[in-house]
């Protein structure tokens, strides 16, 4: 069996210039695909900008200013009751806003007084 | 303004992508037609699969068409930033590939007429492709641009992102594996035997 040498450069070269001849051809399908993908990169340029989305409407920012929904629970929570007293209109609450007021029923809170000392600070004069 | 494809067609590449970054959708066409069979010769000589190398292009061309508005004059040549992203859209693919058993990996279709006159140019381009096959990556890609694709080393060391030396060496020792991997089927390729 003959020795196999090794191609040379010329052999080499007629392979290469045999492929480049041999290339294998875009069909028309991938053209148009090329094509189309021109068309769309186009478009995006050519399009007006697009419109700045909508910001939270009026009701979702006021919601959110106050805290959500969990904050509007509260607030809506606080204003019934604030409601039903003004309706209500207890004797009790009367008296701890007089007494709080006149200054003369602290005892009947039965507050302790953790800093005696301190009482003369508030002492007018 | 609508230029008549002719005046379009004398343009350099980096002018129509210019042109094309402008609005003028005529220049794709031409770079379509000029540029898409470029980048698919070297993608199916990287890639076996045939489907994945059509992919590899439409992927490479649309990232072309998105940087046109971009691009500036005299800073690169359109064809070397191309085939470094289809080098590295290819590299991707193998990368991926390599995961795959060979048996999986689909042969290469054949079902091309063989007439007799090309026949054996055929068969020499056949016969190429398979041992550029068992090349190592960086040595095929590097063979095929410089031999195949007929680039100069300074632009395939801009795509391959290496010194023009180490190209050199990369094609030097390709050519060798080629000459010796193809040496026992000298007599089929109409070689005369020696």
């Amino acid at each position: 069996m003959a020795e196999k040498r090794p191609l040379t450069d010329t052999e080499l070269e007629a392979l290469f210039s045999a492929a480049a001849s041999d290339a294998a051809e875009p069909s028309e399908a991938l053209m148009r695909r090329v094509l189309a993908d021109s068309d769309g990169v186009a478009d995006g340029w050519s399009a007006p900008a697009p419109a700045q989305p909508a910001g939270p409407g009026l009701l979702a920012r006021l919601l959110s200013g106050l805290g959500g929904w969990p904050g509007l629970a509260g607030l809506a929570t606080a204003g019934v009751a604030g409601l039903a007293i003004g309706i209500a209109s207890p004797g009790a609450l009367a008296t701890l806003s007089s007494g709080l007021v006149a200054g003369e029923v602290i005892d009947d809170y039965h507050m302790v007084d953790l800093l005696p000392g301190l009482t003369g600070f508030f002492d007018e004069g | 303004m609508v230029m008549p494809f002719d005046s379009l067609n004398e343009l350099s590449d980096e002018a129509l992508l210019v042109a094309f970054g402008n609005g003028e959708r005529l220049a794709a066409r031409v770079l379509t037609a000029r540029l898409t069979p470029r980048v698919l010769g070297f993608a199916a000589r990287m890639l076996k699969d045939r489907a994945e190398a059509e992919d590899v292009t439409q992927e490479a061309m649309l990232r072309l068409w998105r940087i046109a508005p971009d691009w500036r004059q005299g800073e690169a040549k359109v064809t070397t930033w191309l085939y470094r992203v289809a080098s590295n859209l290819c590299t991707d693919r193998l990368r991926k590939a390599r995961g795959v058993g060979l048996d999986e990996v689909a042969e290469p279709e054949d079902d091309r007429p063989g007439a007799a006159e090309g026949l054996q140019a055929r068969q020499r381009a056949d016969a190429l492709q398979a041992a550029l096959d068992t090349l190592p990556e960086r040595q095929r890609q590097a063979v095929v641009l410089r031999h195949i694709e007929g680039l100069g080393n300074p632009e395939i060391a801009e795509i391959m992102d290496i010194g023009v030396e180490a190209v050199e060496s990369l094609t030097a020792r390709g050519k060798r594996a080629l000459a010796s991997a193809l040496a026992g089927r000298r007599e089929e390729l109409g070689f005369e035997d020696g």
